[in-house]
Order: structure tokens, then sequence, then C-alpha cells
């Protein structure tokens, strides 16, 4: 049995002032009563830079080419909130499929999940409960605690929670019929607290389809800005770049590099003749919004959300996705 | 499937060939993989091609599958890849990755009269599935290739065309009158309203400017041609090749993926934004 220092453990740690999935080097900079991480636990599987070749000049064959894949130390994600993890089974679709891509399923695989309820919702922001999630959601997770005042009820999920839980034997006991009440209200209650909500969704993905060519995306992405920190900090947002960065000319050497990359950006989509089909921000909104409530749905079946709020709360010029879908429901009604 | 699509093979360039000199020039490169096995491609696939150090770029294949000793692709000088793959030489590096795509259903086509229309650049992948249907000559009915450029130094495979004529009808024309110059004058779609090819029996392949693609499909309609007759293939900005990084969709469709191979029938269902 792996003990769980063989492990590279993730939790919320704040750093530079903001709450980060960080590796733990001491306990004590782990904290569970923390609110919404600002960066989701998506870079710790599918990290900002990945360099995943690298290439040299030889004299015998002309250049060489050298796969780079991820070290294979097993993680923990310790303390990731439900949606997080939900979101990584978003991705995993993404990832998935006729190509496997191997650096995000190496990282994945060896990846464990302690998630954590949300007795109350660590953002004003979320919105869980519309997206099909919910503050103890225990999809994709190996085990989940929930926070009963002066202990945690913990709910092993998977064989590998199991492993996890019996690595550390000493700190568990059996619940008592009093935990499992107590279970049961604090998880009835945390669901009341959730604050925000899109009414009728199922409504939305058939109407986004219908507005493609309106002229609501003008209006409504007149404020924005175009930083992209919506996608940047969404948990479920996969988009990436490919480029090669140069450390010798002469002989040639360097790697390729893949970094998130962002729908917002018009260069995203922009052919090297200089046409685009996605040429103004009303484009590259509707483009975010269709991505993740029409085109992801008729694709995989799934809402590409989460409902984190992270895009809401971070948005500099309060583009709120709640409102924008709202709108969109009730447009021309 | 390949372990890592990521990882490009490394290919030898065996052959160029200026097509079109000035300011938008076209070469056409013939390359050797390494490994020779373990590449085989429909006519429509594309390939993602690596300058190292540059970067990579996504060039449909022009060669036909029928030719197994190399690889052919014809490429405008545009980006920063493509415009180092113009100042390479013979016997210099590139990495290949792929086949991706969907390739044409040729198979589907067989008995039907063939009519491939093409615009500038937009004549290499369909080379591809021209040269693979003439292949099996006796499989399909007429062959007509209806071709263009903005100037006579602007068509590709020039040689090659006028061998073509032996084999099919070929109808060439340029965007501006030129002293020289005997046949038509005027942009492609305008020609295939006056040549009127019949859409009995027929499938239409087009491929070129995204705005001559419009409108050639738009003029085969007026023609009868109905929607499952016209085929085209798009092209958008790729990374992956692989339906993953985000950029070249059309609506739900990877275009790397699900196309780039698509029927008008297909095309007009998806949001027009490409």
């Amino acid at each position: 049995m792996k003990t769980l220092s063989s492990y590279k453990i993730f939790a919320p740690i704040e750093k530079d002032t903001l709450w980060s999935y960080e590796i733990v080097e001491n306990p004590d900079q782990m904290k569970l009563e923390y609110p919404n991480t600002v960066l989701s636990p998506k870079k710790i599987i599918f990290p900002q830079r990945e360099v995943y070749l690298e290439f040299l000049a030889s004299n015998e064959d002309g250049l060489e080419v050298k796969e780079i894949l991820p070290d294979e130390k097993p993680s923990i994600i310790f303390g990731v909130r439900p949606c997080d993890a939900k979101a990584l089974t978003l991705t995993d679709k993404v990832f998935g499929g006729d190509f496997e891509d191997l650096y995000y399923w190496k990282r994945r695989k060896q990846t464990s999940l302690v998630g954590l309820s949300c007795n109350t919702p660590p953002s004003p922001n979320c919105f869980c409960l519309t997206v099909d999630g919910s503050p103890y959601s225990k999809e994709d997770l190996d085990v989940l605690m929930t926070d009963l005042g002066d202990k945690y009820f913990i709910e092993t999920l998977t064989k590998n929670g199991e492993q996890l839980v019996n690595s550390a034997k000493t700190l568990f006991k059996t619940p008592t019929e009093k935990d499992k009440k107590d279970l049961l209200k604090i998880q009835t209650e945390a669901k009341k607290k959730i604050k925000r909500q899109i009414a009728n969704i199922k409504k939305i993905p058939p109407k986004l389809k219908e507005m493609f060519d309106s002229p609501f995306w003008d209006e409504e992405s007149l404020s924005c800005i175009r930083c992209g920190i919506c996608t940047y900090l969404c948990p479920t947002c996969h988009c990436f770049d490919i480029n090669d960065e140069v450390d010798s000319l002469s002989p040639l050497q360097g790697k390729r590099v893949r970094t998130w990359d962002n729908c917002q950006f018009p260069d995203f989509t922009m052919h090297s003749s200089g046409h685009n089909p996605r040429p103004d921000k009303a484009a590259r909104l509707r483009q975010r919004m269709m991505h993740k409530f029409q085109y992801f749905v008729e694709r995989y079946k799934n809402y590409q959300c989460v409902g984190c709020g992270r895009c809401i709360s971070q948005c500099p010029v309060g583009i709120d996705i709640i409102e924008v879908l709202d709108k969109v429901r009730d447009y021309g009604a | 499937m390949e372990p890592n699509t990521y990882i490009p093979k490394l290919a030898s360039i065996i052959h160029i060939k200026e097509e079109v000199g000035g300011a938008r020039p076209i070469k056409t490169f013939r390359a050797e993989l390494r490994e020779k096995n373990g590449f085989s491609f429909k006519c429509g696939q594309c390939a993602m091609l690596s300058v190292f150090g540059k970067g990579e770029s996504m060039i449909s294949i022009s060669s036909s599958p029928l030719i197994k000793d190399y690889l052919q692709f014809s490429i405008l000088k545009m980006g920063r890849v493509t415009s180092s793959l113009h100042d390479m030489q013979v016997g210099d590096t590139i990495g290949i990755r792929g086949p991706y795509g969907n390739g044409f259903p040729i198979e589907k086509w067989k008995g039907k009269n063939m009519i491939f229309i093409g615009g500038g650049i937009g004549l290499a992948p369909i080379w591809s599935v021209l040269h693979t249907a003439l292949g099996k000559r006796e499989d399909y009915g007429d062959f007509m290739l209806i071709y263009g450029a903005r100037t006579s130094k602007d068509l590709v495979f020039k040689e090659e065309l006028e061998e073509l004529r032996k084999k099919m009808k070929v109808h060439l024309s340029v965007d501006v009158d030129e002293p020289d110059w005997k046949e038509f004058v005027g942009f492609v779609p305008l020609n295939v309203l006056e040549i009127k090819p019949s859409p009995k029996n027929a499938i239409a392949v087009t491929c070129g400017p995204p705005i001559m693609i419009k409108f050639v499909i738009q003029n085969l309609e007026a023609l009868g041609f109905k929607d499952d007759q016209i085929y085209t293939t798009v092209e958008n900005k790729m990374k992956c090749g692989i339906g993953k990084c985000g950029r070249c969709n059309i609506g739900m469709h990877y275009v790397c993926k699900d196309g780039p191979v698509y029927s008008w029938a297909e095309l007009k269902n998806l949001p027009q934004e490409y």
C-alpha cells in the first residue's frame, strides 16, 4: 500500500493573498475554511504552461525530437470543491475520445480527489444546482468530507478512496447515528444557502441556437475589455495554444510548449491571411456562451459549466453569465 | 491510434517546385517520412507540418493516397511557418503529424460525373481527390475542372493542368484581363455560370477562398445542384488537429476532426462562422 508521503498533496493555501491549490509543504499552510480559490485545480491536471517535446539539431539525422512526459508521482487534491471535481469530468470528455491526450491523462489517472462539501457557498456567485451539480456532489471524488462542526464526516467513494483512508486508519472512527443525521441536516441546509440560479435552464440551449445572428451579442459585449479572465479562471475551459520556444539558433535547440489560450482574444481564430471567422467582441462573447450552453450540450450532453461563479466574481466589467443567459431565455418574449 | 499524436514524425524534403512567384508565392513540397509505415491517409485529409523552432501549420495533402513514396503539399507563403517552409531546401528536415480530418467520401461518388471547382491555392486539396478518382477512371462518369486565380501567374500546377486536358475538360480563368489570355476573364463563380455544368448525376467539389466558395455554392444552386451534390473543404486556424484546442470550431463541429470536408447539406445547417 502507498503511504501518504509517496503523494504530492495539493490543498487550498493562501499564496500571494490569493487562495489557490498548491503543494502542501507544511500542514499548517492548509486551511479548509477557505473561500473559493481564484484559480481552479484544473491547473494540476492541465497546467497553464507545459513543455511537451524538445528538439535539437544533430549531425546524423538532421534533428532529434524528444517526447517530454509528465512525471509519474501520484497526487492528491485535498479539499477540492465538488464543482471543481465535476469540472474534471467535463474536461475528461474533451481530452478523451478518439485521440487520448497523453499529457492530460498521465496526470489525471494518478490524481486522487478528496472533496469537501460546501456547507455554505464558498462564493456569493455559486450556482451549481442550476447546472446539475450540488454542494455535496460525490461525482468523480474518491473521498467526500463534510464538516460537522467538531469533526468531519468521511465518505469513501472508490477503492482508491478506501485505500487512502486506510493508510491513515487511526484518524477515523465509525460514525454514530447522530453523525449520520447531522450529515443529512447539513446537506439539506447547504442546498438552501445557494442563492443564485438560472431559471428554466433547459430552454437556453435551443434558444441560443436560434439567436446566433441576433444583435443581442453586440449589445451584451460592449463592456467586454477582452481580458480573457473568464476563461482562464473557468475550471471547464480547455482551449490551448501550441508554440515553439527557441533556446539556441545554432545549433537549433528548443522546445514545443502548450499554454492555455482564450477564445476572447482576437488572434485566437485569426487566419494568417488576416481573415477572422470571429472578428469582434460580439462573436467572441457569443462563442463563450454558445460553447458552454449549446455546442458542448449538443456534442457531449452536458453544460460546460459547473456553476463555480469565478467568471462572474472576477470579471473586471461585471459581465455576469447568469444575467446574460437570463436575458437570452427571455429575449424577444 | 498513435500513442502520442502530438509528437511529429520526421521527414525530409525531397523535392521543391516553385509554382508561383511574386508577392504571393506558392511552392510545392514533396516530403519523405523517415519511417514510412504508419501514415496512411484519405484524399481531403490534412497533415500538421512542423518547422522546428517556428511552429506548426495545418496543410492539406495535395498528393493522392495512391502515391506511397512521398507526401505532397502545395503551400502559399503567408504566416510564420509557411514563410519558413518557403526558405527551406531539399534535404531539410520537417515534422509531420496526422493525418487529420474526415476526407472526401469518394466511394459514395462512384458512377457520378465529377465537377471540380478551385480558386488559387484551393486547388491543392482538390488535386488529391481529383487524382484519386482519376486513378479509378472507369468507376466515374465525366470529369471537369473549373479553376481560376488572380492572374495567369498565380495558377498552380500549370504544366500538369496542360497534361490534364488530355484526360478531362479543363476550364481556366483569371480575375482580370491579360494580353495573351484566351480563356475566361472573371471570378471563378462567374465562370461556373458561364460553363453551366449539368447537375444531372453530378457531384461538385469546390475549394478556394471563403468568399469564392460562398458564391460558387450560390451559383451551383442556381444551376439546379442540390445541397447534397455540393462538397467543399473548409480551413480554419488550428493548433492541435484533434478537436481539443478549441479554435477551429464551426458550431459544435471541430473542422480539424469532424471536417474539413462537408457537403453543403451539412455545412448550411451549421452557424455560418468560418
